[in-house]
């Protein structure tokens, strides 16, 4: 798919720019030139305009934990409407785009959550694109650092052992045509792959999810596309509009071995009133 | 007890810390004998920095008649040879042992020190891979706090692993090695001396300073539980005094691990999100633990994830 060849090409075009600015703190100047790279990379010349009344781009100014930083988009009313797809950039990630998240007609796109790993101080770009190809942008500065090379998982046998595990949590109860927000978590180790392995002088393989397709009675809800920069054991908040009374919220996942997970939950429909 | 130990402290103007085959001349660490042929040199309070060579944990050495074990050598490689000038002021036995009692930088870096003394590099089973996940990352964050302090720090993989449980002979004494279950890391080592009934509990154990979860925060429980089982006269913290009393010692921590679990747990019920759990949980242990905001946000975050999962 073009989308993940780009993801690593970005990849490569960054780790070449940064390999001579080494211990600078870069200023607004050089922050500026990355996100114009960036954004060339991922839309070409296309006019960018600002979504401050659009879109909500919510995370720590500073981190607790680098490897698992909290970040939500808020889309408004008028938005929620025409939105198509949603990109979180994180500037000076490895890997920067984070994730790509794809609405579909089940989808209620008023809010997703996901957690990052942010590897440096960096600006957040959340950037929405319209079903007529419009494009609408928010920032926001964090300082975090260390989440790309951070270490996993405390217990390891454990990751191991229950890796591929789902869990699908749904808040409040569902009504059909009334939105419902959901939490789905994974776990799995999204190995960057830039960790050395000590003791054989190799590098750790990277094993991360590639992509999360959600769907609810068979209608698509949200494809989130994704590599290095979400969090080990992903973790997503979205709402779904049930379109049926009676369904099941499937999700199917795909990584970077071919591993291949999919679950379905009933989702308990109340009766209308 | 203070944090600082009643030995005295000698300073030689004439330090040097060199990596390589130079001769290296280090002031000694200053060391307390907390029980006959046990000695312990307590770390500060503080985060890793120049300022302190990240000499920032309880480490120290048993000695037997056959030999030295050093458990823990120490935050960085200039504590590390401080630590082996310490021990050879106080015996010429050889050191045929050092125990890595888990992963964390300030109790393994001062590991490559030892190898000119061929001794055993001791740790849990699951230490190598821990090693493997993290060596990179620590050497990394280790140079970026401590500077040119930390030249000649390395990782030392153990040659000798433990699984559940080994005794290692001293010649005049038997020192029992365990290995526990997921608790303040995944690969935690603690240490039993029989002579003197002395409890090495390492980080296992803090006092006064606010422990830290890298493991698993239900099962560290669990593992404190069943050691304050163990009859012993005395404990050895990973952080705090060089000396305690057990298990009287281990209730504080008790307090404030429950606190996080069922805290941590409640929230995840109320459907709290993980970034603003820590304005919820356990509130009431802050003024009761040295360093409390530097490490109860990223605790609860690491509890939150561990049990969002039951």
């Amino acid at each position: 798919m073009r989308l993940r060849s780009n993801l690593l090409a970005i990849a490569a075009l960054l780790a070449a720019s940064f390999a001579g600015a080494a211990s600078a703190e870069p200023d607004e100047a050089t922050r500026a030139a990355r996100w114009a790279d960036l954004r060339g990379q991922l839309f070409g010349d296309r006019v960018i305009e600002d979504g401050a009344d659009l879109l909500a781009l919510e995370a720590p100014d500073r981190a607790e934990d680098a490897a698992i930083v909290p970040v939500r988009i808020r889309i408004a009313g008028g938005l929620r409407r025409d939105i198509d797809r949603l990109y979180l950039v994180i500037d000076d990630n490895p890997s920067p785009l984070a994730g790509r998240f794809a609405f579909g007609p089940a989808a209620d796109p008023s809010e997703i959550a996901i957690r990052v790993r942010v590897d440096d101080y960096t600006y957040l770009h959340a950037v929405a694109e319209t079903k007529n190809r419009r494009l609408y942008a928010v920032a926001r500065f964090i300082k975090a650092a260390g989440g790309c090379s951070a270490p996993a998982g405390k217990d390891q046998a454990l990751a191991m052992q229950r890796l591929g595990q789902m869990k699908l949590t749904t808040m409040g109860s569902a009504h059909v045509g009334e939105p419902l927000q959901a939490h789905f978590l994974l776990s799995h180790p999204n190995s960057s792959g830039m960790q050395m392995d000590q003791v054989s002088r190799n590098y750790i393989r990277a094993d991360f999810v590639r992509s999360v397709r959600v769907r609810y009675a068979g209608t698509p809800v949200l494809t989130l596309e994704s590599d290095i920069s979400i969090s080990e054991d992903p973790s997503l908040t979205f709402a779904f509009v049930p379109n049926a009374p009676a369904g099941e919220i499937e999700v199917v996942v795909e990584d970077s071995s071919n591993r291949h997970f999919e679950q379905s939950w009933p989702v308990k429909i109340e009766p209308a009133t | 007890m203070g944090l600082f130990t009643s030995g005295a402290w000698v300073f030689s103007p004439l330090l040097f810390a060199l990596a390589g085959p130079c001769v290296v001349f280090a002031a000694p660490l200053a060391v307390t004998e907390i029980a006959p042929g046990i000695y312990i040199h307590a770390g500060v309070a503080e985060e890793a920095s120049a300022g302190n060579d990240d000499a920032i944990a309880n480490i120290g050495f048993i000695i037997g008649d056959a030999g030295v074990m050093v458990v823990d050598p120490g935050g960085s490689a200039v504590e590390g040879e401080k630590l082996r000038e310490a021990i050879h002021a106080v015996t010429d036995r050889p050191i045929r042992y050092v125990v890595l009692t888990h992963v964390h930088p300030d109790h393994i870096f001062g590991a490559a020190t030892f190898r000119a003394d061929h001794a055993e590099f001791i740790g849990h089973a699951r230490l190598p891979g821990a090693l493997a996940q993290r060596g990179e990352y620590y050497i990394k964050t280790l140079h970026r706090a401590l500077g040119d302090a930390a030249a000649g720090s390395e990782i030392v993989t153990p040659t000798h692993l433990v699984a559940a449980r080994e005794a290692v002979d001293l010649g005049d004494r038997e020192v029992e090695i365990r290995a526990h279950g997921p608790a303040h890391t995944d690969n935690d080592l603690t240490l039993f001396d029989r002579r003197t009934a002395t409890l090495w509990l390492s980080d296992l154990l803090f006092v006064e300073r606010i422990p830290a979860i890298d493991g698993s925060v239900v099962g560290w429980i669990e593992e404190l539980e069943e050691m304050t089982h163990v009859v012993a006269q005395r404990a050895v913290p990973g952080h705090g005094p060089p000396v305690v009393a057990w298990p009287a010692a281990a209730e504080p921590e008790l307090r404030y691990l429950r606190a996080v679990r069922d805290g941590t747990r409640l929230a995840i019920r109320e459907n709290i999100d993980i970034a603003e759990a820590p304005r919820h949980v356990a509130l009431e242990e802050r003024g009761k633990w040295l360093l409390f905001d530097d490490y109860h946000a990223r605790n609860v975050t690491t509890a939150y994830k561990e049990l969002e999962w039951e």
